[in-house]
C-alpha cells in the first residue's frame, strides 16, 4: 500500500463502521435532535413548575402511549396535539428511547 | 475521475469525528469558531446548544453588551403586577460556568461585520474571526414612523418595546393614571416583535386600574392594522372582565394617526383628537437590529431573508440570522420562535463544522397572553420549510368562551413555559 492509499483506506473503513454504528445509534441521535424542540417547555433538568409535566425518564412505552393519545385527539391540549401530529411513529419511538434513557437532575 | 484528496481526508476525519474517534491533531488545526451576536432567545440558545451538543469541538463566542438579560416576554406580566422585575432578569454566569471549555462570553457591542474577512468588530476594539456567524440582534424601532414622535420623545411617550428602563417607565406611568384617566396606545403595523403583545399589555393596564379601583379609566388602542392576533378571544374577555375599559379602533375607523404631541400628551387622528392623555404608549413600526442591516443582510428598514432549511442568510452562507431580525414566514416574531430557529441553526453548524448528523429543519411556536388573573389565551403551530419559506403545517388558537378552567390551565402552562425556556437559554 502506498502512502497515497492511506486516506482512501481510512475513509472506506470509516464508512463501513459508520453504517453499522448508525443503525444501532440512530434512534437516540434522532431523539436527541427532536427533544431539543421539547426543551422549551419540558425542562431538560426534569424540574417541573406548574402546568407542564416533567418527561425526563418517562418509560418508553408510556411516552409512546401518551403521544399516540394526543395524535388521536384522545387527550386535550392544543399544543401537544399539534406537536404530536407533526411526529411520525419512528420519531415518537426515537423520542421515547431518548427520554427513557435520561435521569432527572438532582 | 479526479479525486480531491483534501476533501477525502476532510470527510474521513469528519466520519471519524461522528463515531467519536479521536480526530488527529497532527494537522494542527484549531477548533472551528462560531461567533454569536446577541444574547437573547435566539443567540443564547444557539450558543448554548452548539456548546452543549458540540462538546468542545467548536469554540463559541457569545457577544452581548448587556450584563444581564431582561426578557421582553413576560415584561407585560411585570407591568400587570403578576411578576416582580427580578423574575424577568437572567444572568449569563451559568452559561460560562457550564460550558466554559466551549463557550466564551464577550461583554461588548458588535459594531460591524466584515463578511469578506469573516470578522466581527467589537466596541472594545477587539476583532473576532469566525467560521460561522449567528446574528440575533432583535429589532430596532422606526422612530420616524409615528408623526410627531421621535427618539427624543420616547421618555415622555414610552414604547416599552425594548426591555429595561422603558418597561419600568410604562409601569410607573400606569401607576399614576387617575380614575377616569385615558391611556392611548398606538399599535404597530405588521411585521413586528410579539404580535399579541400590545393587546396583552392593554389587558394588564385594565387589570391594574381595576384592581386600584380606577374602573372609570379607559384604554384606547389605535391600531395600524385591521385585525390582530387572538382578536376574538381578547375582545370577548375584555368585555367579560373589564366592561368597556378597552376600546380598539382599526385604521378604517380612526383614519390614521395625524400626529402625537409629547408635550401635551395628545394624539390627533383622522377621526378624533385625544387631549390630556394620562399617558400615550407609542409602539412604533420596527425593523431588524442595526448590525444585521449594516452587514448588508436586510434591505433598508427591513428584515433579513433566510433559507428556511438552515436559517442561513440568503446573502451569505456563513451567516445565520435568528429571531425577530429575520423573515421567518408564518412564524411570528417571538422568543419561542427564536429559540426554535436557534436549534435548527445549531444543528446545521455542527454538521458543517464537525460532521455531526443533519436532520430536516422543523419549527414550533406557542405564544401565551395573559388577559386577567388565571385567564390566559394562546396561539401557535408547527412549521416546516416549504416553497422557499417557513410555512405553517398546523396552527391553533384559543377560542372565545372557553371554560375558566381551561384558561387557568393555559396560564399555568404559560408560567411553566417561561421557566423552561429561560433554563433552555441560560442554564
Amino acid at each position: 500500500m502506498r502512502a497515497g492509499d492511506l486516506p482512501c483506506a481510512a475513509l472506506a473503513l470509516a464508512a463501513v463502521l459508520m453504517v453499522q454504528a448508525r443503525a444501532a445509534a440512530a434512534d437516540v441521535a434522532l431523539g436527541e435532535y427532536l427533544a431539543a424542540e421539547c426543551a422549551s417547555c419540558h425542562q431538560a433538568s426534569g424540574r417541573r413548575q406548574g402546568g407542564i409535566p416533567a418527561i425526563i425518564g418517562l418509560p418508553a412505552d408510556q411516552f409512546v402511549a401518551l403521544m399516540e393519545a394526543y395524535r388521536r385527539g384522545q387527550r386535550d391540549n392544543q399544543v401537544m396535539r399539534t406537536i404530536a401530529a407533526g411526529l411520525s411513529a419512528d420519531e415518537i419511538a426515537a423520542l421515547a428511547a431518548y427520554y427513557a434513557g435520561l435521569k432527572p437532575a438532582e | 475521475m479526479q479525486i480531491d484528496r483534501r476533501n477525502l481526508v476532510a470527510s474521513g476525519l469528519a466520519a471519524a469525528a461522528t463515531l467519536g474517534l479521536p480526530v488527529p491533531a497532527v494537522l494542527g488545526q484549531a477548533r472551528p469558531r462560531v461567533v454569536v451576536v446577541g444574547g437573547g432567545a435566539g443567540g443564547a440558545t444557539a450558543a448554548r446548544y452548539i456548546a452543549k451538543d458540540g462538546q468542545g469541538a467548536i469554540a463559541v463566542t457569545l457577544v452581548e453588551e448587556n450584563e444581564a438579560y431582561q426578557s421582553c416576554f413576560h415584561s407585560n406580566l411585570y407591568i400587570g403586577g403578576f411578576r416582580s422585575y427580578d423574575e424577568i432578569v437572567h444572568r449569563y454566569a451559568a452559561l460560562a460556568a457550564n460550558y466554559g471549555a466551549a463557550l466564551t462570553l464577550a461583554r461588548a457591542r458588535a459594531t460591524a461585520i466584515d463578511r469578506e474577512r469573516k470578522e466581527v468588530a467589537l466596541s472594545t476594539g477587539q476583532r473576532l474571526p469566525y467560521d460561522r456567524l449567528v446574528l440575533s440582534p432583535g429589532i430596532d424601532l422606526k422612530y420616524d414612523s409615528v408623526p410627531g414622535w421621535s427618539k427624543e420623545s420616547e421618555e415622555a411617550m414610552p414604547h416599552g418595546w425594548k426591555p429595561g428602563r422603558q418597561t419600568r417607565l410604562i409601569r410607573e406611568r400606569l401607576e399614576r393614571v387617575p380614575d377616569g384617566g385615558l391611556i392611548v396606545m398606538i399599535a404597530p403595523p405588521n411585521p413586528y416583535r410579539c404580535p399579541p403583545g400590545p393587546y396583552e399589555r392593554a389587558s394588564m393596564f385594565a387589570h391594574v386600574l381595576k384592581q386600584a379601583g380606577k374602573a372609570r379609566a379607559k384604554i384606547v388602542i389605535l391600531d395600524a392594522k385591521e385585525s390582530f392576533s387572538k382578536q376574538a378571544a381578547f375582545q370577548a374577555d375584555w368585555e367579560k372582565r373589564y366592561g368597556g375599559m378597552i376600546e380598539w379602533l382599526g385604521p378604517k375607523v380612526h383614519g390614521g394617526i395625524r400626529s402625537v404631541d409629547s408635550l401635551t400628551n395628545s394624539v390627533e387622528t383622522g377621526f378624533e383628537t385625544y387631549l390630556d392623555c394620562a399617558f400615550v404608549n407609542v409602539i412604533p413600526a420596527q425593523m431588524a437590529g442595526e448590525i444585521a442591516r449594516s452587514a448588508g443582510l436586510a434591505p433598508a428598514g427591513g428584515y433579513c431573508t433566510i433559507d428556511p432549511e438552515t436559517m442561513k442568510s440568503v446573502s451569505d452562507p456563513n451567516v445565520f440570522v435568528l429571531g425577530d431580525a429575520c423573515i421567518a414566514g408564518d412564524m411570528p416574531k417571538s422568543a419561542f420562535s427564536a429559540n426554535s430557529q436557534a436549534k435548527v441553526a445549531a444543528m446545521v453548524m455542527r454538521h458543517e463544522l464537525t460532521g455531526s448528523r443533519a436532520f430536516p429543519a422543523r419549527y414550533v411556536n406557542t405564544c401565551w397572553s395573559l388577559i386577567d388573573t388565571d385567564d390566559a389565551i394562546k396561539v401557535g403551530g408547527r412549521y416546516e420549510p416549504r416553497d422557499g419559506r417557513i410555512a405553517a403545517t398546523e396552527t391553533f388558537v384559543s377560542a372565545p368562551g372557553e371554560s375558566e378552567e381551561l384558561r387557568r390551565q393555559t396560564q399555568a402552562e404559560n408560567m411553566s413555559w417561561y421557566a423552561a425556556i429561560t433554563a433552555d437559554m441560560f442554564s
